[in-house]
């Protein structure tokens, strides 16, 4: 624990009591990043900073308001919540609007989740320079004499951050984290010049992959984008990779959340208890994953956190509902939002399963798109492999899927044994049938 | 040094702060008569951030012999206040004070910035910059001079300042508004935002400029109920501009473009998969413009040969009809901007006249790489950010065509009104946009609405293949409108005539 932050944050409370409010809630938070990158053998770009700010949520007079600052000190930090207090009072009452109940900070886990990588301290500028290089190098290997250019990066951090409510809330969290990866241009035919990338996220560096395999699989990924073209529009077996999983999966997300459904923005209001999906779509909230990118053993409105099904063979079981919603609703809180997302994983490799399916897609990304969580109607643009024989024959670029989310999780058939470990969402590859793919 | 006093920081906290920006002036009606953003020293008497300061930083910044560097000083404070379930019963704030160092050496960008406005902090983020070069230092320019533009929007608004009771008004009639236009609506979320940035840039080249940047909007987000089914639309306006353009007649525009837009979508149908002639209604689709073309055109991912246009200045790229300008200098529009954030003067750009590909949009780097002029186009999200060539306000000009012509030449195809989430990519100029309303056309005329389909097509093909261009050029004037680059946003607006594009793949279920 911080004990300067500590008692800042503890200072925050007092003062903004003293200055009316009922109730607070306060976050002081601090954040140390390094990012370069090295492009043509040299450095691109070199940022390096430290920030810091305080997050306050003021509760007075039945009102309620949220303020942040980056100055920190105390003379400023007074009248900056003096003036917040003020403001929030002039606002429309909210009688929904409380600290919540201290029972639900109650039971919280002692246990190491392993966010903090020890040796962060110790990794040194050259060291990063070196991984730098070595990604752009076997990048550049990899990619031979299409690549027109490569720009290989790292970004690695640290921060810590304590919070505190007036009714007796007191957590401190404290993570390291390291991004590495590279970005790569080739050229193709006449001016189509394909772009691809492959990064990875992880909070110890001991689970960074080599330099040499992220380089190599940036340039694997932007290669298999060469001679890409759309095909005729047709309906067939798609399977999305494990890392692309969780953008579609993100409309479906935003229906299960008690704001969603309290303002009537959720196509999953009523389903509660119902088939939303296949059997084979069973996806479970996991806050104590070790060194996971999504846990903590409090959430953000302090409570604290437990594993949870939330669909269970296709079976809808369980809200992200906060306390203020909670309220709203007049119904049992859980917690305001997914912490690590796991959905348990199959038996086979994506390869098992396209020799199976013989024809179909494989879809690698996406581009742009979209989801109404009201109706759960979507659609995106999807980049990837056609596949037939059981290998991938054609690069598909400028095609699309629609759908309604309702009926696509239902043609889930099934998940394979890959889950993508570098992401709060653990996903494996997933396979639909019978998608309407729109292309020519 | 002595220390640094942050009056105005301490003032201008919160909502309820009373903040004295600059002698009031009464505006006149009509954009051309903005008083011209004469330099007020702000930084200077509030921070201590004199001359000699800005040497010794830049000094610093250049002790290892880069060939450029400069200083961005930012104060900026953003307001939120908001309407759930029939009250304006949240508020949220912020405030941003801070200073980035950039050091650049060829293409190289070293970046530090600091939170503290003092001398140490500021001290050490030039040192972090610095070391992006390796060599003897270089000096900066032993004087600077302040660079005066002409004025896009106020600058002596009083938005940010006004007093909150002011604002929950607007708030609760945008509510109320919605509510009375349809018995089918059945929620409301108004929102009003207001932001104020205070910038400061001192370049080691002797340019110093000073802007005070205004954005606002209000926006409202309808779900309407019929016959068990749901639908949800919404609107905002805005830009940069005073709180007295929010009247009455603004509201009742924005209540009644969000509550339209759903209530029309009970009525949509799903349009079939595939390639069809496409026609963008006028306005908001230039979000197509700015994903498809735009992008593409900043010279950033020319100078790295890692765009689809890199090759193509000079060559037609489109029909003699086209012409697709950016500019910074529309009056009150969200990308509008008197100076950019290297301190370059706003203009208007042209990237391709009559089909022709002119040049790209540029920062300073590359404007040396390719030996002209930047363009104003350098910019950043925050003093946490290093500046990158993006777009401002980026349209395509009128063409000969009436609107009603341009849906015949359909024939059969979609139209396009309102659109959402657009992505490109660069280098194969591929491109998606998300279509949240718009109608099937069928036999050249526009009958059932569809909505929530997204339409895939290829930038440079999509040019090639504008067959028609209307002449109604219409501007988008939300003001809630960024764009993302480089894990930065950046306010920015479009526009768009009547458009027709004879064959792109429209993303049906059937």
């Amino acid at each position: 624990m911080n004990k300067e932050m500590q008692e800042l944050t503890a200072w925050a409370i007092k003062t903004a009591k003293a200055a009316g409010a009922n109730d607070s809630k306060v976050s002081i938070g601090s954040q140390r990043n390094v990012e370069i990158s090295y492009r043509q053998r040299k450095p691109e770009t070199i940022k390096e900073a430290t920030t810091k700010q305080l997050y306050i949520q003021i509760f007075a007079n039945g009102r309620y308001s949220q303020q942040t600052t980056s100055d920190l000190r105390k003379d400023a930090l007074k009248d900056f919540i003096g003036n917040a207090i003020t403001a929030t009072k002039l606002l429309a009452e909210d009688p929904y609007r409380t600290l919540p109940d201290p029972k639900y900070y109650e039971g919280r886990k002692k246990m190491d989740l392993g966010t903090v990588d020890p040796q962060h301290a110790k990794f040194s500028p050259e060291e990063r320079h070196n991984l730098v290089k070595a990604i752009e190098s076997a990048a550049l290997e990899k990619g031979g004499d299409k690549v027109i250019s490569v720009t290989a990066e790292e970004n690695d951090g640290h921060s810590e951050s304590v919070t505190m409510t007036s009714n007796g809330f007191e957590g401190y969290e404290e993570d390291t984290f390291y991004v590495a990866g590279a970005e790569m241009t080739v050229q193709d035919e006449g001016d189509r010049r394909p772009n691809g990338y492959h990064y990875v996220v992880t909070l110890n560096k001991k689970d960074l992959p080599s330099a040499e395999e992220i380089g190599a699989e940036c340039a694997r990924r932007t290669m298999n984008l060469l001679g890409a073209k759309k095909i005729k529009t047709e309906t067939l077996p798609i399977i999305i990779r494990n890392q692309g999983v969780g953008r579609i999966f993100g409309g479906f997300l935003q229906a299960m959340f008690g704001r969603s459904i309290q303002q009537k923005q959720s196509f999953l209001a009523e389903k509660k208890g119902t088939q939303v999906g296949s059997k084979h779509f069973t996806l479970i909230d996991d806050p104590f994953v070790k060194r996971g990118l999504g846990s903590r053993l409090f959430d953000g409105d302090g409570f604290a956190t437990k594993k949870r099904t939330m669909i269970d063979k296709g079976v809808l079981k369980d809200f992200y509902v906060d306390w203020y919603y909670s309220r709203k609703l007049e119904w049992e809180p859980t917690t305001g939002g997914p912490s690590n997302l796991i959905v348990p994983p199959g038996k086979r490799s994506v390869k098992e399963i396209m020799k199976d399916l013989d024809r179909g897609i494989f879809i690698t990304g996406f581009i742009g798109g979209n989801s109404n969580p009201t109706t759960g109607d979507a659609s995106i643009g999807i980049i990837g492999q056609l596949f037939e024989g059981g290998k991938p024959v054609q690069a598909i670029s400028e095609m699309n899927i629609s759908d309604n989310h309702l009926k696509f999780w239902n043609k889930l058939v099934e998940v394979a044994n890959d889950p993508y470990p570098y992401s709060s969402m653990r996903f494996p590859s997933m396979v639909f049938e019978d998608i309407v793919v729109s292309g020519l | 040094m002595k220390k640094i006093t942050r009056r105005s920081f301490l003032k201008t906290t919160a909502q309820a702060a009373a903040v004295t920006i600059a002698a009031p002036v009464v505006l006149p009606e009509g954009w051309y008569s903005f008083a011209s953003p004469a330099p007020t020293g702000y930084f200077e008497n509030e921070f201590d951030i004199s001359d000699s300061l800005c040497q010794k930083i830049l000094a610093k910044a250049l002790a290892k012999g880069g060939d450029y560097a400069d200083l961005y000083f930012e104060h900026t404070i953003s307001n939120y206040i908001m309407l759930e379930d029939g009250k304006v019963n949240r508020a949220y704030s912020d405030v941003a004070l801070g200073a980035g160092i950039r050091t650049v050496k060829g293409d190289q960008v070293g970046y530090g910035f600091t939170q503290e406005m003092t001398e140490e902090s500021m001290l050490n983020a030039a040192g972090t910059a610095a070391t992006i070069a390796n060599a003897e230092a270089t000096k900066p320019a032993s004087k600077f001079r302040w660079i005066v533009t002409k004025s896009y929007y106020p600058t002596d608004f009083k938005i940010v300042s006004a007093p909150l009771e002011s604002k929950l008004p607007i708030v609760q009639s945008v509510n109320d508004k919605c509510f009375s236009l349809s018995s089918l609506i059945t929620k409301v979320n108004a929102t009003f935002h207001d932001q104020q940035k205070r910038i400061m840039v001192v370049t080691s080249d002797g340019a110093k400029a000073e802007d005070l940047l205004p954005r606002n909007y209000i926006s409202a987000f309808v779900v309407a109920e019929k016959d068990g089914k749901r639908e949800q639309a919404g609107w905002n306006f805005g830009g940069r501009r005073e709180l007295a353009a929010y009247t009455d007649a603004a509201v009742a525009d924005v209540a009644k473009k969000a509550v339209d837009s759903a209530v029309v979508l009970f009525d949509a149908v799903q349009p079939p998969a595939g390639e069809m002639p496409v026609v963008l209604g006028p306005g908001l689709t230039g979000v197509l413009l700015h994903e498809a073309i735009g992008h593409g055109m900043e010279a950033d991912f020319n100078r790295k040969k890692i765009s689809t246009f890199a090759t193509m200045i000079g060559k037609k790229v489109a029909e003699p009809f086209v012409t697709i300008v950016d500019s910074g200098t529309i009056p009150n529009l969200t990308g509008s901007i008197n100076f950019d954030d290297e301190g370059t003067p706003s203009q208007k750009t042209v990237l391709v006249e009559k089909g022709i590909l002119k040049g790209y949009l540029h920062d300073k780097i590359s404007a040396k790489h390719y030996k002209v002029k930047p363009t104003g186009n350098g910019r950043r999200q925050s003093y946490q950010h290093y500046v990158v060539p993006r777009m401002r306000n980026t349209y395509m000009e009128a063409g000969p065509a009436s609107p009603e012509d341009v849906i015949k030449g359909a024939k059969n195809g979609i139209y396009v009104e309102d659109v959402s989430n657009g992505q490109v990519k660069i280098g194969e100029g591929d491109f998606a946009f998300y279509v949240s309303q718009g109608r099937l056309i069928e036999d050249g005329k526009l009958t059932a609405p569809i909505k929530d389909i997204n339409i895939m097509g290829n930038g440079p093909k999509m040019l090639a293949n504008i067959t028609m261009m209307g002449s109604d050029l219409e501007f988008f004037t939300g003001g809630g409108g960024a764009c993302g680059k480089a894990g930065q946003a950046a306010p920015c607006s479009f526009g768009q005539p009547t458009c027709l594009v004879k064959s792109m793949t429209v993303g049906g279920r059937r």
